[in-house]
């Protein structure tokens, strides 16, 4: 039961700061990002990378990594999504086709087999005759802060303002004098840095493999819509309801059930409710 | 309209030809896998080119016409035959169940909920391997017909009527509607018109066509995968639509033949395949939103009119 609790509570935060970074870039820029499991990978594998190859020591290699995803997303919105932007499906197409190009440049460079990415704590807790390790412990900690850092940032900070002005009306923010270009770009970076960060934290526990953006974009997608696309606070919730489901069923019953989990959220919850639980009706 | 029909009936000559002119069982090959390609693509843009809603997991529907195929001959013992009018009813079904709850809303649901069954679905083929067997699939399937010529005829005569049974569909007043939902669907809806029936109908027949792809193809290569699932291959479809031009039925199947023949001539490029389909897609996003194939023969078609 308690270790139910404490696994749930790790997946779901992993499942919160993917989902949130997702819903924010759709819900300030209204794009759809299909490149946002790519993020996660290059931040498992930029953590790799410059821990076995470049011999770095993994704190600054996890802060490099995310760093350099966050400007690969930037890069990625300036000269690839921005021209683009009116078009949906092309959205959809151009950053589809730069999730396919990062997968196929680490299978390039790093072949197909699971690499192994150091612990960042090495060691392992016991709580009531549950094991947990200090690496899922740490997931669970750096999840919750950084999803603190960023409700800071967005309520606190001129730049935060701004941003939360464009998801309300692009235009009537435009018309007050803010860059909205240069602020689609910012949320852009801030959100590929938070899967990039996801990414960094399992990458020690789950299996780095270049195909491993796939899953996490269905999982942030599946919550999205459970939480109300363009929700943060829904997508926090509806990450919660995701991992704990798949904890449980992963536990009672099998764990290749849990898989069919996310699928089933997505559509029962377009059959009862599409607008999931915080979206407004109507939005699209 | 005539010289439309008549050019459809001269490329039909020439891709029963071709097999005539290079007689190795390699090239039949190559071109059996691009009919079934064809088949996809063209089923692909009935539904998605004409409406607007973009499907990103048309491989659901392929998958799913494949692995019937595959269940029914390998564990069941099926006569082959049989394949062929059960691949699409199951298609129909996985069309139904994702349809009702996602076409009848706007945005991007449809897109993202098909991505997602496809992928969800490519992992269950692989978790439930007792059944499905895995990584490997199910191998041993037996050919529907011994020899491979006779079978490259079949399923070009299987494209064939699709592509005219869905260019009648889009030239009708079925079509008109169609393409009315994609201009504007709220004027559709306050015209009377029921959009969400013609939405799901018409998905419905686009995987049925694609299913019945997935067992041509699948008879072809006697043996399933998860990668008839893979997001990959509903990528590849959707770049050779845009190839051809989206929308214009005939244009996405020229599209999928030529870019199934060019990275099988270019037999360097075939290992880099996904690559040249990605730059290729690139390009065509960023200037020639039209596609190639389409804009040509209406090029050429007002020079010979």
């Amino acid at each position: 039961m308690l270790q139910i609790l404490v696994y749930g509570a790790v997946i779901s935060s992993i499942y919160a700061l993917l989902a949130v970074g997702f819903t924010l870039i759709f819900g300030v820029a209204r794009i759809l990002n299909l490149a946002h499991g790519a993020f996660y990978a290059l931040g498992a594998y930029g953590a790799y990378t410059l821990t076995a190859n470049a011999h770095l020591p993994l704190w600054l290699a996890a802060i490099l990594s995310v760093l350099l995803v966050g400007g690969f997303g930037v890069l990625m919105e300036r000269i690839l999504v921005r021209p683009l932007r009116r078009s949906m499906l092309a959205v959809l197409l151009i950053t589809l086709a730069v999730a396919l190009m990062v997968e196929q440049v680490l299978l390039l460079i790093f072949g197909s087999e699971a690499r192994n990415v150091p612990s960042m704590m090495d060691v392992t807790y016991h709580f009531a005759a549950v094991d947990i390790s200090g690496q899922r412990l740490l997931a669970l900690g750096g999840a919750i802060i950084v999803l603190i850092c960023l409700w800071l940032f967005l309520q606190y900070t001129r730049i935060g303002s701004a941003i939360l002005a464009i998801a309300q009306d692009a235009e009537a923010a435009q018309y007050m004098g803010i860059a909205t270009d240069r602020m689609y770009s910012i949320v852009m970076g801030v959100s590929a840095a938070m899967a990039a960060i996801a990414g960094v934290l399992v990458a020690p526990f789950q299996t780095v493999i270049p195909g491993m953006g796939l899953l996490p974009l269905v999982k942030s997608f599946a919550i999205v819509v459970v939480g109300g696309l363009g929700s943060i606070a829904g997508s926090i919730i509806g990450a919660l309801l995701l991992g704990f489901s798949e904890t449980i069923i992963a536990f009672k019953i099998s764990i290749e059930w849990s898989q069919i989990v996310s699928v089933a959220a997505v559509l029962i919850t377009l059959v009862i409710r599409p607008a999931g639980f915080f979206g407004k009706r109507g939005a699209f | 309209m005539k010289i439309d029909w008549l050019a459809a009936v001269l490329a039909l000559a020439a891709l029963a030809a071709i097999p005539l002119v290079f007689t190795s069982s390699y090239i039949i090959g190559v071109m059996t896998v691009a009919v079934c390609y064809g088949m996809w693509a063209a089923s692909w843009d009935f539904m998605s080119g004409l409406t607007g809603r973009d499907n990103f997991g048309h491989s659901l529907f392929i998958g799913a016409g494949a692995y019937t195929a595959g269940f029914l001959n390998v564990e069941f013992g099926a006569n082959p035959w049989w394949s062929l009018p059960a691949a699409p009813v199951i298609a129909v079904l996985f069309s139904l169940l994702m349809g009702f709850p996602t076409l009848r809303l706007r945005g991007p649901y449809f897109a993202l909920a098909m991505l997602s069954a496809a992928t969800v679905m490519q992992n269950l083929t692989i978790i439930f391997s007792v059944y499905t067997g895995g990584q490997d699939g199910l191998n041993g399937l037996f050919p529907i017909l011994d020899s491979t010529l006779a079978y490259y005829y079949l399923t070009l005569a299987f494209l064939a009527a699709s592509a005219v049974l869905l260019k009648a569909l889009a030239n009708s007043s079925w079509g008109v509607i169609l393409r009315a939902i994609r201009g504007d669907e709220a004027a559709c809806q306050a015209a009377g018109i029921n959009v969400t029936f013609y939405k799901i109908v018409s998905l419905a027949i686009s995987a049925a066509i694609a299913g019945l792809g997935g067992a041509l193809y699948a008879h072809y290569q006697l043996q399933v995968g998860p990668d008839l699932f893979a997001v990959v291959l509903s990528i590849n479809i959707i770049i050779m639509v845009y190839v051809g031009g989206i929308g214009s039925i005939y244009g996405p199947i020229a599209g999928a033949i030529f870019l199934n023949v060019l990275t099988e001539t270019l037999r360097g490029l075939s290992e880099y395949r996904l690559w040249v389909y990605t730059l290729v897609l690139m390009l065509i996003l960023f200037f020639l939103p039209q596609g190639i194939m389409a804009p040509l023969w209406q090029r050429l078609r007002a020079r010979l009119a």
